[in-house]
This record gives C-alpha cells, structure tokens and sequence, in this order.
C-alpha cells in the first residue's frame, strides 16, 4: 500500500484519481477497517498536511464554514461554533472519548457515512451543504441529498469533501438527543437532531428533525417536520410529529435494540427533543 | 516506508510497513510502555500525545505521525516528575496494564484544562478503562497532578 502526503488540494486530487485509493482524515475507521482486512486500498492520501482542509471560520455574516479536516476537539473548542451552533460543540464532545474526538474530523464523519455517527444528523437539523470537489470541478450537495446509503455519499471516488458551510440562523433553537440505553460511549440507539425557529405568535416558523441509527444512513424526518411549520406547538401536534418521525424510521434489529423498539424510541425522543427546543 | 517524528522531544525515524499503526512502531522500537489494550480505540491503554494532544495509538496511522511531535509514558514521566509522584503518592494503579495511558491522559488533561473540577476530571478519564476498576485512586491520582501544576 503506498502513501500520499499532498500539501496542497490539487495535489491531493491528482493523488486520490489513483486505482483503489481512499483519503484520510483522522482515519479512525479507516485504521479499524484496514485492521480488520474490511478494505484493501493499494494508497491512502493523507490530508492531515493541507492546510486549505482545516479550520473554522465565518465565511460571511450567515454562513459558518469547517473545513474538512477540523477535528471534533476543534468544534468543541470554537469559540465561534459554541456561539453559533453550540449543538455541534455539543455533540463533538459526546463522540468516542478525547482520544478519538482528537484525531477525527469532519468531514471523515460525513464522506465515512456511518449512520450511527453523531455528527451526521445534527448537520443535517442545521441545514449544512456539503462541498465536493474533483478534478473536473467544485460543487456543492446539500447534506439533505449527501447520503445516499450505507457508508455510500453522493461524493464519487476521486473527488474530496473540502468543507461544510452551515448557515447561522437567529433566534434558531436546537438540540440533539444521543440515546444510549447501554454504555454512554456506545453508539447511540436512536440520535435525534432538531433545529427550529418560531415566530413572534408562537408557532413554528422553521423546522427540521434529523435522525441517526435507525436507517441506513442519517436522514431528515421532513414529513415530521412539516406537520410543525405554521403551527403552534400543543402536545397534541408533537405527539403526532413524534408517531410521523418514528414511522419514517426503517430500524434494524441488533444489540441496540430491536426493530420495534428503537421505532418507540424516535417517537418517545423526538417529542422529548422538541420539548427541551420549545423550552428554549 | 520511512515515519520521522519527534519522539520525546528527539528526532526519531523508522522503517515500517505503510499500514502500521502508531502503537506497533513505538512498540517495535522499544517504547514499550504504550500498550495495546481493546485495539479499538476505547480503552485508552494505548494513550499518546501528537501534538500535545491524546490520541489512541492502536487506530492511528503511524503514517499520519509524519513530521508530528509525538510523546509517549517514558517522554512524559521524564519531563514532568510531580506526574508518576502523583500515581505512586495515591497508588493510583492496581495490575498495571491501564497505568501508562492513564499517566499519559492526566498529562494531556493538564495540558486542556489545568484546572478541572472532579467531574471534568472524571468526564476527562472516562475512556481509559481500568478492569481492576481501581478509578477512585485514579481520579485522586489525577486531581493531585493537576494539583501540582
């Protein structure tokens, strides 16, 4: 297997159009998956040397860009990801342990498509855009449409994710819920990421309920989400916006619950997320 | 291929195959105080600093160690004496396999946030696992370096 340690994007795009190569981040899983002979890569391009890859910065007055290789102990500490997006700080600092949280980034946790991964759903709840590049090009993939299967991205084999754009929206309120009814450290059984603003009456202006775990990628509840826009949120309504979440789950039976119970809990989670936004 | 590194502080290089991971290197080239423990990257045996950061060296590349300032429980101990007094003073260790990376975590712990209350310590160490579950001394172990910074 060979090595490559581009400095530059460029570089790192010629390097990663080789056969059968995979980049790397803080290569966490990819250092479990080489270990345990999951995949076989003739290269790895490590991307721990380009500085255009890191940092957290405000690209303009809405918008917070991270680049990709940030790694959750730098979300953790932002001082403009606590104040903007505290929920990302938040759920960084629930990933693994410090040693893991240290050396994984960003964009390993979306291009490595895990369901169960906590960074996912609540880039989704936020609203975030994924951009790819490659050698014919930039573009740019809402997360919404980023995932499309287990461990599978809309990101193509020798194209790189180089940063996520999240937009700062005032007065948003949000939460994310990691359910582990086992080991705090496990993987969650269910994670539920909300993000929602209100109006001035009350009722729910914007919404959206991402969930993690429980299908084969992480994906918005837009269904869920939609009964909320426009109304005022009674108990009723988040109960009914609870049923529609747990309904558009697709669980799998395994040590984390069966099928039926982790469908309970996106209902029972997804009302309790809500309440604890709503409380503000 | 060829790692060089700054290992405790010296230039440090080694031949090794490109899939090695950080643990076996240091391992094969005497620094035999970091462990392989659950080789998953949870029990925390393995502990080193890159960067003056923790990492766990059973699921990190020794590749991505290229050019980096690694640290490991023989570097550190030798830098900073108040760290092993602290373990030796509460008997923080009972077998002994968990000690190193518990040693190397309340280091980069005092490196974070010198000044962590029990419950940051607590929050800090939880992913360095001790079977002998000997945390009560390990915590006291680690509050009492802090203590001496």
């Amino acid at each position: 297997m060979l090595i490559s340690t581009p400095t530059t994007i460029g570089d790192a795009l010629v390097e990663i159009s080789n056969e059968n190569t995979l980049a790397v981040g803080g290569g966490t899983s990819i250092a479990l998956m080489l270990k345990n002979r999951l995949i076989e890569p003739d290269r790895l391009v490590l991307l721990n040397q380009v500085p255009a890859l890191s940092g957290i910065e405000e690209r303009d007055a809405q918008t917070v860009r991270i680049g990709a290789t940030t790694t959750l102990l730098q979300l953790m500490h932002s001082p403009l990801i606590n104040s903007a997006l505290p929920v990302l700080s938040f759920a960084a600092s629930r990933v693994g342990n410090p040693r893991v949280r240290s050396v994984a980034t960003v964009g390993g946790a979306i291009i490595h498509g895990d369901p169960r991964q906590d960074i996912p759903p609540v880039l989704l709840s936020l609203g975030a855009t994924a951009h790819i590049a490659g050698r014919a090009g930039e573009r740019d993939v809402p997360l919404a449409e980023f995932f499309i299967g287990f461990m599978e991205s809309a990101a193509g084999e020798d194209e790189l994710v180089t940063e996520v754009t999240v937009p700062k929206i005032a007065g948003q309120r949000t939460h994310y819920t990691r359910f582990t009814p086992g080991s705090d450290d496990d993987y969650p059984t269910v994670g539920i990421a909300v993000a929602m603003t209100l109006a001035d009456d009350g009722s729910v202006k914007d919404a959206r309920i991402a969930l993690g775990g429980v299908d084969s990628t992480a994906f918005l509840a837009t269904e869920a989400a939609s009964l909320l826009i426009g109304n005022r949120p009674t108990d009723e309504l988040i109960a009914a916006v609870g049923e529609s979440a747990a309904k558009s789950a697709n669980p799998s039976d395994d040590q984390r619950g069966s099928e039926r119970y982790k469908r309970a809990m996106v209902d029972v989670w997804t009302r309790r997320t809500l309440a604890i936004c709503l409380k503000g | 291929m060829n790692v060089t590194m700054t290992l405790n502080g010296r230039p440090f290089s080694a031949e090794t195959p490109s899939e090695s991971l950080l643990v076996d290197v240091l391992r094969l080239n005497g620094f035999t105080g970091t462990k392989e423990g659950c080789g998953v990257g949870v029990c925390g045996a393995c502990t080193v600093l890159v960067n003056d950061v923790p990492v766990a060296s059973c699921i990190y590349l020794a590749a991505l160690a290229e050019g980096q300032d690694v640290w490991t429980v023989e570097g550190l101990t030798a830098k900073d004496s108040a760290l092993l007094d602290a373990f030796v003073e509460k008997e923080g260790m009972q077998c002994g396999i968990c000690t190193p990376g518990q040693v190397v975590s309340a280091y980069a712990l005092g490196i974070e946030n010198p000044k962590a209350n029990e419950e940051e310590i607590r929050e800090f160490m939880a992913g360095n696992l001790c079977r002998c579950t000997g945390y009560v001394t390990i915590t006291e172990s680690v509050r009492t370096y802090l203590a001496s910074k």
